[in-house]
Order: C-alpha cells, then sequence, then structure tokens
C-alpha cells in the first residue's frame, strides 16, 4: 500500500505539463503504483482541457488546414510504400518494449514505471552501476535537464545508503523492495520528498534489495558525497 | 411550481453541454474513419485554441515561435491517435488537450536540447537524448482502474461555473500554472512570492472547485 504522495504541487505540475522532466520522471512513478493519484490527475488534466477552452482563440494562417492535410497525404503514401499497414505511432513504443521484454526478463516488466523498463531493458544489470562501498551502487540517468541529477540507486538486502547531508532537496521513489530510515518504512511507489539540511542513513529491509530513482537539486553542496562521486561524471557524455 | 421550473432549466442546460460535448466526440469518432470533412471542423474549432497556448507559454516572446509547429503536430497526431479515442473515457476536448500539451513538452525539449547541445558543442552530438519519449513520462493511455473509480466525467459545466466563481488572484494562479506552461517554482519566482504561497492559492483554489488536494 502506497502512504507517501506527490503534493498538490507536483500532481498540479505534472497535470500541466511543466514539471521539470526529472521530477516528472519520479511522479510518473509514482502514478504507476498508485490509482489514487492517477485518478487525479485524470481530474486535474480535466481541469487544464476547461482553461485551454477558454482561451481568446487566435487565427492560424489560411493555409493552415491545407498544409496539414497535404502532410498527412504525403505521410500516409509513403507508409503505405513501405507496407506498414498504418501503425498507429503511439503503439509503436509498446510494440518494441514487448519484444524487448520477452527476450529478457518478462516477469519483472511489468513492475517498474515504463520510462525505466524503457531504461533498463528489462534488465537493471544492462545499466552502468558505480558502486559505493559493499551494498550500494547507482547508475545515472542522463536527462537533458541540467538543474538536477536523476539516479536509480540499488541497496542489497540489509545494506545501507552511505550517510549524507542534503545541501537541496531530493525526490525518491521506491521502485523495488523497501527501506527504513530514522522516520519510517517505505515501500514499492512510495514518493519521499527530503529538503534541504536533513541528514538520513536509508537501510534496505533484510530480505530484499531495494531499487529507487531518486532526482536531485542541484548545485549539490561540496560536502555531500553525492556531489563528490558525481562530479567526475558531469560533462561526460554518458552512454548506456 | 417554481422549484419544477428550477428543475427543468437545469436539465436544459446540462443538455446543452453535452450535446457540445457529444458533437466534438462523434467528430473525432469520424476522424477515425478518416473523414476529412470531420476533421477540418475540429481543426477549425480546436487549432486557434492550441495557436494560443502555444503563445501563451514561456520562452514564446522570446524568438522561439513554434505556434504553428504545435498547430501542426498537435492535429497530425489527432488523425493518428483518432483510432484509440474512446468517448466513455475521455472528453474529446480532454483528449487534444493531452495530445496538445505533451506535443508542447516534446517541441521544447527538442529546442532545449538542440540549445544544449549547439552550446556544449559536442560533435555529432544532435542525435544524442535520453532516450525517452514524452509519452514515457507523461502517459496518455487511460487505464481501466481509474475507470472502476470514477463513475464518470467530472459535469463539465459544473466545473466552469466554478471555475467563473474562483477569486481572482486564484484563477490568475491557476491560468499560469495550466496555459503559462510555469512551474510553481517559477510562478513563485516571477510574482516574487514565497513557493509556500502559490501553494496555498493554488490548493484552495483546486478545493473550491471540489478537485483533488492534499490527503
Amino acid at each position: 500500500m502506497v502512504k507517501y504522495h506527490p503534493d498538490t504541487r507536483f500532481l498540479t505540475d505534472y497535470a500541466a505539463g511543466s514539471l521539470p522532466e526529472s521530477q516528472a520522471l519520479c511522479v510518473a512513478a509514482h502514478l504507476h503504483y498508485c490509482s489514487g493519484c492517477r485518478a487525479k490527475i485524470r481530474e486535474l488534466t480535466q481541469l487544464g482541457a476547461e482553461f485551454f477552452l477558454t482561451q481568446e482563440p487566435e487565427a492560424v494562417s489560411d493555409d493552415s488546414f491545407d498544409r496539414l492535410w497535404q502532410n498527412l497525404q504525403k505521410q500516409e503514401t509513403s507508409a503505405a510504400r513501405q507496407t506498414h499497414p498504418q501503425q498507429e505511432s503511439a503503439t509503436t513504443p509498446d510494440t518494441t518494449k514487448a519484444t524487448k521484454t520477452t527476450t529478457n526478463s518478462p516477469k519483472s516488466a511489468q513492475e517498474l514505471p515504463q520510462a525505466i523498463e524503457k531504461l533498463t531493458r528489462g534488465n537493471i544489470n544492462s545499466l552502468k552501476w558505480r558502486n559505493i562501498g559493499k551494498s550500494f551502487r547507482f547508475s545515472n540517468i542522463p536527462l537533458g535537464e541540467q538543474s538536477r541529477e536523476t539516479t536509480l540507486f540499488h541497496i542489497k538486502a540489509g545494506g545501507n545508503v552511505p550517510k549524507h547531508h542534503h545541501g537541496g532537496d531530493e525526490i525518491t521513489v521506491v521502485l523495488k523492495g523497501s527501506f527504513s530510515d530514522q522516520e519510517d518504512h517505505y515501500h514499492v511507489g512510495d514518493y519521499i520528498v527530503r529538503t534541504s539540511g536533513e541528514s538520513h542513513t536509508p537501510v534496505a529491509s533484510q530480505d530484499e534489495d531495494c531499487l529507487c530513482l531518486a532526482s536531485l537539486d542541484a548545485p549539490i553542496v561540496m560536502n555531500n558525497w553525492f556531489y563528490r562521486v558525481l562530479a567526475p561524471f558531469f560533462n561526460r557524455p554518458t552512454a548506456w | 411550481m417554481s422549484a419544477a421550473s428550477h428543475q427543468n432549466f437545469g436539465q436544459k442546460s446540462k443538455r446543452v453541454v453535452n450535446e457540445a460535448t457529444v458533437k466534438w466526440s462523434n467528430l473525432l469518432l469520424k476522424v477515425a474513419e478518416h473523414d476529412r470533412a470531420a476533421f477540418e471542423q475540429l481543426f477549425v474549432k480546436f487549432s486557434p485554441l492550441i495557436k494560443a497556448f502555444a503563445n501563451k507559454q514561456a520562452g514564446a516572446d522570446k524568438g522561439v515561435n513554434m505556434s504553428e509547429e504545435l498547430v501542426q503536430e498537435t492535429m497530425v497526431k489527432v488523425w493518428q491517435k483518432a483510432p484509440s479515442f474512446n468517448p466513455e473515457k475521455a472528453s474529446a476536448s480532454t483528449w487534444i488537450f493531452t495530445i496538445a500539451r505533451n506535443t508542447r513538452i516534446d517541441l521544447l525539449r527538442k529546442n532545449a536540447r538542440h540549445f544544449v547541445n549547439k552550446a556544449t558543442s559536442i560533435p555529432g552530438n544532435d542525435q544524442q537524448d535520453d532516450g525517452f519519449d514524452v509519452h514515457d513520462i507523461w502517459i496518455e493511455n487511460e487505464d481501466e482502474d481509474i475507470f472502476n473509480q470514477l463513475v464518470k466525467q467530472r459535469n463539465s459545466e459544473a466545473l466552469h461555473e466554478a471555475m467563473k466563481a474562483l477569486p481572482e488572484e486564484q484563477s490568475f494562479i491557476l491560468k499560469k500554472v495550466y496555459l503559462e506552461d510555469k512551474s510553481h517554482s517559477e510562478i513563485a519566482k516571477e510574482l516574487q512570492m514565497p513557493l509556500g504561497t502559490v501553494k496555498s492559492r493554488v490548493r484552495l483554489a483546486l478545493n473550491k472547485l471540489s478537485l483533488s488536494v492534499d490527503r
């Protein structure tokens, strides 16, 4: 049962489409596990559509529809020529995903949020990981965005995250397993926000490895272990 | 007597709204069957709204003019995705708004990436991206789970009336959130007010609209 949810600010910005990608990825991960928040997003999106409808319309150029129509005709003839019988662009990623997951590990395939599935291609070991100590490793997710670090981290059963201090805020979403800190125990789907100045030592539960998605505010202060670890990689184009 | 006529009026206005909703939905269903005339009618209604939506977004006045591009790209997707439209699940306007919103995110990401790549000038880096499509993060497909929870969509007219009744400072901020593509933090910065004030105004507004608020 998901206990920690994104607040109205995150949900509204997500529904409006203005939430920066790193945080939006965290919200999307939470939504994967939380139908209650999905229902909220649906309402908030409907509200967005109502505001959209109240706008003062702005005339488009006269030939706009004709250009659009020609464009569509062109696309359809070239699609027909490639003997692709009208494949929806929306269904394409799903098809590739399905093929990929069957070749890898089909069972874990539905467990993770769509974007994380795409990233890991059904196998988290396909990512490039950096180890810190024996039980903790992380893999940086390169987003176009510069202001935040986005990372997957993995704690072995019973292991802990090195003690660290938050310079900026940090969002964590539990994807697999569970972990605890001084305040509570967190389960799959929980969306946890830590603000600047808090210090904690998360520990994974004894019986299961824990996989989390995190989004960290940058610039991270110098005494933060994350900064020291990530700094050498900031400017390196990452391939995965 | 007066109560009865009140009720009649209520029913009548409800029917008018439903007619409009049904009209756009039916047009979309025809578009799914490649009906050009239906598509043109939707275009006449929605493209000026999409253009307005594009022009309001932050950065529109900074020489990044993507309004016609957003109209074209959104309407291409409306045509292509129309077969997946289900009037039981969403109204036509919410469905089109979602596509316009995602297309806007997509165009902004492409522009930003192009800009970043240019700035750092890593050769051959133009194609590099994080591998996510916008719909990996902003999921478009509605799932069954939610429809079992919610009996039906909120009455569009009732929501509209409630929106009109919002205090100016609250609707002002909601418009920034939804139409100007500004996050809570960006709004706080622009209006030089604490983030907490922006948050509480949005929350108050959503409360008045009987929409989602924090548990």
